[in-house]
């Protein structure tokens, strides 16, 4: 009952901040629907009514998008075995888990900065540089040329090193000259981005034929992650279990091994850890390589496993989304691999509901930011739960 | 803010004014100034590299004509063409270049290096352009105007940056406040049909964000690190949500009155200036009114040392009787109003009105600029102009056909920019207590 009552209190600023920020996100649907704000000063009710009913339509098919249809749940259910059936009711909740997988890579990767007390906000450029490793990997060593398992392994040993590569910069600038880490994070996250766009327009060994776009070949003809799920048409393949086990190892190797109790006390008190022998430099190193080779490992496995194709957006949101992952899951891989979850199901949930309602994605980054907002102002967060007109004192320590 | 100056008060301003940027000579003691000759040698090392690389470049291109023209009296009128031997181009580069290195060597510390790099730019700018353009013509006017355009939401959002920061707050929004003033000015002006709302509207909405970053930062302590990607990840999400939702299906609410270009009386008829600088966008003087402005509000006035003592030491400021927090709100609503301006120049200097992810990171490239610029106006908004540059060039190259890829120009501002914090070609110093929250006890 003990465990019980502290998980709850664990997960309770988090839980209440991704439920406020669906709420507000409800509440940004409704307003910002032309028809309910043209119809709220003839009619305040009916206009209210109607947006409060699109909200609703929209949130089922967010939810529907995430889990299932129920219907076709009960349908695959009553089928006993229906192979197309079942595939059509578990897709939605597969493609959830699949979308969580780059969330729970870059998630750890940023955790494990911030945890050595180094903003790394470069998870999206250690991402996309870990797509590009995994991608001429792919184009080199695939399609025959190394029998499928070692090209699997190139694949992921070449995202480590492009990843960590890129996270190695900023981390040398931060340990020997001091450089702002979350400058450098930021600005290498756009060359990343342009590195990208010049690879894929410059170079026939990676471009498309025939070349007029500016992305790269298929890489389903060169590598095939094997697939985990029994149903051929449900696309989940080994990353996810990669992903896991990467969140294990960073678990122990952040709360068990010797180098992770040294990163976690330079984060906390880099003075008193340097009295007590821990290298700052060599902490700040360290903590940045691991924190980019696991985003490049989950960009190799990404680009090559579920986009199949290498382009300049290939991190997309995930950079910012991570961000996000990581505070709300409190920086331990267990609160990371749980919200990235959550993340995904609202990720994939929120791709039906534009589908479906019009209604467009983005709306997650909005849920994302106050979600962010929300974890990082716990006070003020738990202050919505107390009540939200009383007053706050104006200083907390006086 | 206190317009009046008083002779003390100035008289202590200008001491304060060299702090941050502080020159010492090359002799001294002390791990400081050590490190500043270091940094120094290493400059004058890269300075003679450049030197040997423009020597060997002006080697190989005997022969080639550069080929540049000026529209006279305005874009599109007549035009003026002239061709200079590329050779001799590298040529004065290869000279300057040589002259910064044996400076930078003797002067050591002393040298005033971001004048020269500011100096030899356009040089090396027109030296590049003829090698690479080969003797195809290229029109100098419009490259010109395009530089000193890009300028403008650079050279103010830099502001923006510089102001908060100078506070003490560290500002990474500034990119997210520019898209909230892009929509928010295109939306305005639209709706009410008279184009001077738009930079308003922009501004205030621009101050209203900037205010929640400062109660998040201030009130709640949040990290101004997380605060500012709360807002830019905000921004692109609200933005894109409404230009999605709004904007494009409704599109009468994103049709602004553009503001065009203004043609100065008298000065816009001189031949070849006229049309680039004195018939551009009316935001252009404002930015350049602007610098100025705050240059002499963060250097001279009793509010620019207060300014500049919250941002270094909150805690001795606090003692002293400043109300650290109260001007830290306001100079980020000063910061968020700056910043929803130069979002509203964006959408409302073209005719297409908002667009999605408008800003592109010009925001970031503000950032670089607030480095670049060691935290000055003046520096920053010549650092926004060569981030302006390598933007026309882009332009310009690509337009023309020539076959250089265009990122690596477009990733120059981020590479310099890391240079810079890196401190490898000179360190910059950020305000001292940028980032770190202050308690008032």
């Amino acid at each position: 009952m003990n465990g019980l009552k502290k998980f709850g209190s664990k997960i309770r600023v988090p839980a209440l901040s991704i439920s406020v920020a669906l709420l507000v996100g409800a509440l940004f649907i409704i307003f910002t629907d032309i028809e309910v704000l043209g119809g709220l000063l003839s009619d305040p009710i009916g206009a209210l009514s109607l947006g409060i009913g699109r909200a609703a339509t929209a949130y089922s098919a967010l939810f529907r998008g995430a889990f299932g249809d129920p219907e076709t749940i009960g349908k695959a259910l009553a089928s006993n075995g229906d192979i197309k059936l079942w595939a059509r009711a578990l897709r939605p909740i597969v493609e959830s888990v699949v979308a969580s997988v780059p969330l729970i890579f870059v998630g750890l990767g940023v955790s494990v900065a911030f945890r050595t007390g180094i903003f790394n906000i470069g998870g999206a450029g250690q991402y996309t540089m870990g797509a590009v490793g995994g991608t001429i990997a792919a184009l080199a060593f695939g399609a025959g040329v190394t029998p499928a398992p070692i090209a699997i392994l190139l694949v992921m040993i070449f995202g480590v090193v492009g990843g960590a590569a890129w996270a190695f910069i900023p981390g040398y600038l931060k340990a020997r000259v001091g450089a702002s880490e979350v400058i450098t994070t930021i600005m290498l996250n756009f060359i990343a981005g342009q590195f990208v766009f010049f690879l894929v327009s410059n170079f026939e060994f990676i471009q498309k034929p025939p070349r007029i776009q500016p992305v790269s070949k298929e890489l389903s003809q060169f590598v095939d992650l094997p697939g985990i799920l029994p149903i051929a048409a449900l696309r989940m393949d080994i990353s996810i279990i990669i992903a896991l086990l990467t969140a294990v190892a960073v678990s122990w190797f952040l709360f068990r091994s010797t180098r992770g109790f040294e990163l976690r006390a330079a984060g906390l008190n880099l003075a008193a850890a340097k009295y007590a022998g821990i290298g700052a430099g060599t902490s700040i190193i360290t903590a940045m390589l691991i924190s980019g080779a696991i985003s490049g490992l989950g960009g190799a496995l990404v680009a090559v496993g579920t986009i199949k194709q290498l382009s300049p957006g290939i991190a997309g949101s995930v950079g910012f989304t991570a961000i996000a992952v990581a505070l709300v899951g409190g920086t331990r891989p267990s609160g990371v691999v749980a919200t990235a979850l959550v993340f995904g199901l609202l990720q994939h949930g929120g791709s039906l509901m534009q589908v479906q309602t019009g209604i467009p994605i983005e709306m997650l980054l909005f849920i994302q930011a106050l979600v962010i907002a929300f974890i990082a102002a716990p006070e003020l967060t738990l202050g919505i739960l107390k009540n939200p007109f009383r007053r706050r004192p104006r200083s907390v320590a006086k | 803010m206190t317009k009046k100056k008083k002779p003390v008060a100035a008289a202590r301003a200008k001491t304060i004014t060299t702090a941050p940027a502080k020159r010492t000579t090359s002799v001294g003691d002390g791990a400081d100034a050590q490190q500043q000759l270091v940094a120094s040698r290493v400059r004058a090392g890269l300075f003679a590299l450049f030197t040997l690389l423009s020597l060997a470049i002006t080697n190989g291109s005997a022969g080639v004509e550069g080929k540049f023209a000026f529209w006279v009296d305005k874009i599109g009128g007549t035009d003026v063409s002239f061709s200079v031997p590329v050779i001799l181009l590298w040529a004065a580069v290869t000279v300057g270049f040589g002259a910064m290195a044996a400076l930078q060597f003797v002067r050591g510390a002393s040298f005033r290096w971001r004048l020269a790099i500011g100096l030899i730019s356009p040089f090396l700018v027109f030296a590049l352009l003829a090698r690479l353009l080969d003797g195809t013509t290229a029109n100098l006017t419009v490259f010109f105007t395009s530089t000193l355009l890009y300028a403008i939401p650079v050279g103010i959002g830099a502001l923006a940056g510089i102001v908060s920061e100078r506070s003490g707050i560290l500002n990474i929004s500034v990119e997210g406040k520019l898209l909230f003033g892009a929509m928010i000015g295109s939306i305005a002006s639209s709706i009410t049909g008279i184009a001077i709302t738009g930079p308003i509207a922009g501004a205030i909405f621009g101050a209203l964000v900037s205010l929640f970053f400062a109660w998040l930062g201030i009130r709640y302590k949040v990290d101004q690190i997380i605060a500012g990607t709360v807002i830019n990840i905000g921004a692109l999400g609200v933005t894109t949500f409404a230009y999605l939702r709004i904007l494009q299906p409704y599109s009468e609410f994103n049709r602004p009155i553009g503001i065009t270009p203004i043609q100065i009386p008298l000065l816009s008829d001189i031949p070849i200036l006229g049309p680039i600088l004195f018939s551009l966008s009316p935001f252009f003087y404002i930015a350049v009114g602007l610098v100025l402005f705050f240059t002499y509000m963060i250097y001279r006035t009793r509010w620019g040392l207060r300014l500049r003592a919250a941002g270094e030491q909150p805690n001795a400021a606090g003692t002293v009787g400043i109300d650290v927090v109260k001007l830290r709100y306001r100079a980020m609503l000063i910061a968020g109003l700056l910043a929803g301006f130069a979002g509203s120049y964006i959408s409302l200097s073209g005719t297409g009105g908002f667009g999605i992810n408008t800003s592109a990171g010009q925001g970031f490239i503000a950032l670089a600029a607030v480095i670049f610029g060691a935290w000055n106006p003046v520096y920053a908004f010549g650092a926004a102009l060569i981030f302006g540059m390598t933007s026309a060039a882009t332009t310009l190259l690509s337009g023309l056909g020539v076959t250089i890829p265009p990122q690596i120009l477009l990733s120059m501002p981020y590479i310099v920019t890391i240079i810079v914090v890196a401190g490898l070609i000179g360190r910059v110093r950020a305000p001292a207590s940028a980032g770190r929250p202050y308690d008032q006890g």
